[in-house]
């Protein structure tokens, strides 16, 4: 609990308010998944170039997003279930 | 018995629109129920019962609009308001199998690596795409959807809030935490594999 104290306390920055960083981790979905507005775009962008931290954040996420995307296999499905399927709803009046 | 049709379309033909309109789904649909209850036969009744149940309301449906989003809506109301209950087991994972098999596979001894270099590559795809479905179905379910959705078929964060049923701050909010319990699993798997994450 403690720790977790701790955790949170550090997010912010001396003054209490949060550090441009901070404001970049709760950009990072949006970035990735294509839901960031224009000036969230450019805020962003403008900031990884100059912060390292947050541009390997930055890679970390998609490549997560990537492992998903790209390596998750997709089920094949069983050929008798289409059928079944028309099947059913030709005999539903 | 008849259905009440604003439409008056003959029965052929709204059967033939269903099909055209909502048969093409069948795959994404079939993937998603099977990531939700990690069991072909369940993901099967699923599938059937969300086409049954979409097929009774498909004179509400508006043509032309988000069918995939429409039948993953019902498939993810039947599963939790029916399915759940009624199935083998929670839903959880398989890890000991994937454990077990690379246990058992001598990954770390010389003997693994005596292979050629296209069916190396193609097996590290392998255990990498394993790994992934091994660390997503230990998830939540919860937390595993919102991944499916996003990740493998795409919706959007609007989208998403509709086959939800959740407001789409939760959307960002649960896909958030999903990705950092993912991230967690994942990196345990790369240390135990010896990869410096
Ligand atoms: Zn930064």
């Amino acid at each position: 609990m403690e720790s977790r104290f701790t955790e949170t306390h550090q997010k912010l920055s001396e003054d209490g308010h949060e550090s441009e960083c901070d404001k970049i981790v709760k950009l990072l979905d949006l970035m990735i998944d294509g839901e960031a507005s224009t000036e969230e775009q450019s805020y962003f962008n403008t900031h990884i170039e100059e912060c390292v931290p947050c541009f390997e954040s930055h890679q970390k996420q998609k490549l997560l997003k990537g492992l998903v995307s790209g390596h998750l296999k997709r089920v094949i499905v069983p050929e008798s279930l289409a059928l079944s399927i028309k099947a059913r709803i030709q005999e539903t009046v | 018995m008849s259905e009440q049709t604003g439409k008056q379309l003959s029965k052929e033909e709204k059967d033939a629109r269903f099909e055209a309109e909502l048969l093409p789904v069948l795959d994404p649909l079939y993937n998603f129920a099977y990531r939700l209850t990690l069991d072909e036969d369940d993901a099967n009744d699923l599938v059937q019962e969300t086409y049954l149940k979409a097929y009774r309301f498909f004179d509400y449906f508006e043509q032309g609009t988000n069918a995939k989003a429409w039948l993953f809506r019902i498939l993810k109301n039947s599963f939790i308001n029916e399915f759940r209950k009624k199935s083998k087991q929670p839903a959880k994972v398989d890890y000991s199998e994937v454990e077990g098999y690379y246990n058992s596979d001598d990954v770390e001894g010389e003997g693994g690596v005596a292979s050629t270099t296209d069916m190396r590559t193609e097996s590290v795809q392998d255990l990498i795409g394993d790994e992934v479905a091994s660390a997503l179905n230990a998830l939540p379910v919860d937390f595993r959807t919102v991944i499916i959705l996003c990740d493998l078929e795409g919706f959007t964060y609007e989208e998403m809030a509709k086959i939800l049923d959740i407001p789409i701050g939760t959307v960002r909010s649960r896909l958030h935490r999903a990705r950092n319990s993912l991230k967690e699993k994942l990196e345990k798997y790369a240390k135990s594999m010896g990869y410096n994450s």
